[in-house]
C-alpha cells in the first residue's frame, strides 16, 4: 500500500503532537529536578529549567537536617505496609466465599457492598464515629476504614470465578476444604489480579493526604503527603528551617527546599514504576471483563 | 478507577449443578467464617456511619452525642439554603466538574487514537510510559510542581513570561487564569492513564475493517473518522455515563492544594466547605447537612446514569 500526501501529513502532525505530549509530562519533573539542585541565585531568578544551574546539594541538606522529613517517610512506609497488609487479607477474605457458587447469601451481599459505593455518609458523620471509636491521631484511622475496597472486592472476585471449574473438581476429590482449597489452589493462580490490587493499595496509602490531614493532629506521626504539602504551602520555610547554621541561607532557597521535597516524594514512585506500569495497565482491564 | 462494569451477576451454571440444601449450607461453614471480617468492617464502617447522618436533622452538641442531640427538623437546610455561599459553592462544584469533563474526557479519547495510529513500537512506549506516570503521582506531587512552575516570583513560566511581555501574570490568583490551570492540571495528571481503556478497545477494532477502508481509498483522517471512533463509541457512551453520574463530586485535594484566598469565588466547592467548616470550625450539623444533600444528588445521578447504561447493555449492576 502506498500512503498518500495526506497520509503522510497525518503521521507527522501525529508524531509531532504525541512528541509534545510526552515532553509535557517529562518536562515538569525535570524541572523539579533541576530546581532541587541548581545554585540559590539561580533558583531564586528564575533561570532554572531541565538541567541544573551550578551543582548545589543544599537544598537536600537543608531538608534534611532540618525539617521531619525523614520520620515523615518512615511513617508513610508503615502507613503503606501495614495498611496493605491488612487490607490484601480483608479483601481476599471477603472476595473468596462470594466467588463461591453455593455460598449462601452472596447475592444480597454484594448488593449490600454494591450500595455503599453508590451512597455514602460524607466527611462529617465519619469523622464523628471514628472520634466516637477512639481512633484519633491512631493510624488506624487509616487502616480500618480503607480495609475494604468494594471495587478491588468485585474485581477479585471476578478473577477467582474465572478459574477453571475442574482444577477444583481435581482438588475436591483430593478432600481439599475452602480454606485449602483458597491458599492452595486459589491464591497460586491469582497472582496477575492479587499483584494489581497489592499496587492498588499501595499505592493509596503511600498518596494518603486527606484522612491524614484530619484524623492526624500530631505533627510527628505526619506522613510524606501532609509534611511536604505543609512545607510547598508556607512561604518562608528558610526562616523556621534555617535557624541553626545562618551560614546556609546563601545558599538556599524556599523553592529549591520545596523542590527536593517533591523529590522525596516522586522518587520512590519512579522506583516503582515499572511494575505500576505492568499490573495497572492489566487492573484497568480486569474491571473491564465483564462489562 | 477504570470501568466500574463488574457486574453483580453471580456465574449461575455452576449453582445449578451442585445444587443447595443442607450440604452447602454445611460446606459453607468455612466460608461464613472467612466472611466475618468483612462483616464487621461493613457495619462498622460503612452502615454505622450512615446512621450520623441523622445530625443532618439535629442541632449537634459533643455533649449530647450523635443520638442524644436536639432534633430540629430541617433547620439546618433551611440555614443551609438560606446563605448566599451556598449557592456560589454548589455552582463552584458543578462548573469546576463540568468544566473538568467537558475538556478531560475528550482528551484522552484523542490521546489513544493518536496512540493507536503510532507504527513505531518503541515511540509508543516512549509516550506511554511518560504519560502514564502523573496518575500515580499524588496531587501533593502535581499541585506542588504546577505551584513551583507558575510562582509569580520565581516560576519559571512567569519567567518566560516576563520576558516577552515584560511583566509577569499572576496565573494562581486570577480565578480565569486559576481555572485554566487547575482544569490543565486535572488533564494532564489523567489524561494518559484514561486513554489505557480506549487503547484497548481501539485494539479489538477488527484489522480487516481498516484493510477494507484503505482498498476503498480512504485516507488516515477518514478511518479514524469512520472506523476508530464508531469502534470505541460503547466505551466512550460508557464512560461518560460515569462521568456524569460523578458530577458533584469534585476531589478535596486538589481544590484545597492548589486554591488561595484571591480566586475562593470559583474555588470555594463543596467538599473544601465541609473541611474548613465543618471539621477546622465543628459546624456538624449544618456541613453534614450539605454532604446529606451532596450525596443523594450523586445517588440519583449514577442510578439515573445507570438507567441509560442499561439501554445501552453497558450498566454497572
Amino acid at each position: 500500500m502506498k500512503s498518500t500526501f495526506g497520509d503522510k501529513l497525518f503521521y507527522a502532525f501525529n508524531y509531532a503532537v504525541l512528541t509534545l505530549i510526552g515532553l509535557s509530562c517529562l518536562f515538569p519533573l525535570l524541572h523539579i529536578v533541576a530546581l532541587s539542585l541548581s545554585e540559590a541565585h539561580a533558583v531564586d531568578s528564575g533561570r532554572v529549567s531541565v538541567v541544573p544551574v551550578g551543582w548545589a546539594t543544599a537544598s537536600y541538606k537543608a531538608l534534611f537536617d532540618n525539617t521531619r522529613i525523614l520520620p515523615a517517610f518512615w511513617n508513610s512506609l508503615e502507613i503503606t505496609v501495614v495498611g496493605t497488609a491488612l487490607s490484601m487479607a480483608a479483601t481476599v477474605l471477603t472476595a473468596y466465599p462470594l466467588s463461591r457458587a453455593f455460598f449462601y447469601g452472596r447475592r444480597p451481599l454484594t448488593l449490600a457492598m454494591v450500595f455503599t459505593m453508590l451512597f455514602g455518609s460524607g466527611l462529617i458523620p465519619n469523622y464523628l464515629v471514628m472520634s466516637q471509636y477512639g481512633l484519633i491521631n491512631s493510624y488506624w484511622v487509616l487502616w480500618l476504614p480503607a480495609l475494604i475496597n468494594t471495587f478491588n472486592v468485585l474485581v477479585m472476585r471476578t478473577f477467582f470465578e474465572g478459574i477453571p471449574g475442574e482444577i477444583e473438581e481435581a482438588a475436591r476429590i483430593d478432600g481439599c476444604g475452602e480454606w485449602t482449597h483458597l491458599f492452595r489452589v486459589v491464591l497460586p493462580l491469582s497472582l496477575p489480579v492479587l499483584a494489581t490490587i497489592t499496587l492498588f493499595n499501595a499505592v493509596g496509602f503511600w498518596n494518603a493526604f486527606m484522612n491524614v490531614l484530619i484524623y492526624i493532629n500530631e505533627t510527628r506521626k505526619y506522613n510524606l503527603t501532609v509534611l511536604v504539602q505543609q512545607m510547598i504551602r508556607r512561604d518562608s520555610i528558610l526562616a523556621g528551617v534555617m535557624s541553626a547554621d545562618p551560614g546556609d541561607i546563601a545558599n538556599v532557597t524556599n523553592e529549591g527546599i520545596k523542590a527536593a521535597g517533591i523529590m522525596v516524594m516522586i522518587v520512590p514512585m519512579l522506583l516503582i514504576y515499572p511494575f505500576l506500569q505492568k499490573y495497572f495497565v492489566k487492573g484497568v482491564m480486569l474491571g473491564a471483563v465483564k462489562g | 478507577m477504570g470501568v466500574h462494569a463488574t457486574g453483580t451477576e453471580p456465574a449461575a451454571p455452576k449453582a445449578r449443578r451442585r445444587g443447595g440444601g443442607i450440604g452447602a449450607i454445611r460446606r459453607s461453614v468455612p466460608l461464613y467464617i472467612m466472611f466475618v471480617p468483612g462483616v464487621v468492617f461493613y457495619l462498622l464502617f460503612k452502615y454505622y456511619p450512615l446512621g450520623g447522618l441523622v445530625i443532618a436533622f439535629k442541632d449537634y452538641n459533643m455533649y449530647d452525642g450523635i443520638l442524644k442531640s436536639p432534633w430540629v427538623g430541617l433547620d439546618n437546610f433551611r440555614m443551609l439554603f438560606n446563605q448566599a455561599q451556598t449557592v456560589q459553592i454548589i455552582g463552584n462544584t458543578l462548573l469546576l466538574s463540568v468544566l473538568g469533563i467537558a475538556i478531560g474526557f475528550p482528551v484522552p479519547i484523542l490521546l489513544a487514537v493518536m496512540l493507536n495510529e503510532v507504527r513505531r513500537t518503541w515511540f509508543k512506549r516512549f509516550v506511554q510510559t511518560l504519560v502514564y506516570l502523573p496518575h500515580f503521582f499524588s496531587w501533593v506531587i502535581v499541585s506542588g510542581i504546577v505551584l513551583e512552575m507558575f510562582s509569580q516570583e520565581s516560576g519559571i513560566i512567569n519567567h518566560w513570561v516576563a520576558g516577552v511581555f515584560g511583566e509577569p501574570y499572576p496565573f494562581l490568583y486570577k480565578p480565569l487564569s486559576w481555572l485554566a490551570v487547575f482544569i490543565g492540571s486535572g488533564v494532564w495528571k489523567e489524561m494518559g492513564f484514561s486513554a489505557i481503556i480506549y487503547l484497548a478497545a481501539l485494539t479489538a477494532i477488527d484489522p480487516h475493517l481498516y484493510e477494507s477502508a484503505s482498498i476503498d481509498g480512504a485516507s488516515k483522517w477518514k478511518q479514524i473518522r469512520h472506523v476508530s471512533i464508531p469502534g470505541i463509541m460503547p466505551t466512550i457512551a460508557l464512560l461518560l455515563i460515569l462521568q456524569v453520574g460523578k458530577v458533584m463530586d469534585v476531589g478535596f485535594d486538589p481544590v484545597y492544594m492548589l486554591s488561595n484566598e484571591s480566586v475562593s469565588s470559583v474555588a470555594n466547592v463543596i467538599s473544601t466547605y465541609n473541611y474548613s467548616v465543618g471539621i477546622q470550625r465543628a459546624q456538624f450539623s449544618l456541613t453534614t447537612a450539605m454532604g446529606l444533600f451532596e450525596n443523594a444528588v450523586g445517588f440519583v445521578l449514577v442510578t439515573f446514569a445507570n438507567r441509560i447504561g442499561r439501554r445501552f447493555n453497558q450498566q454497572l449492576w
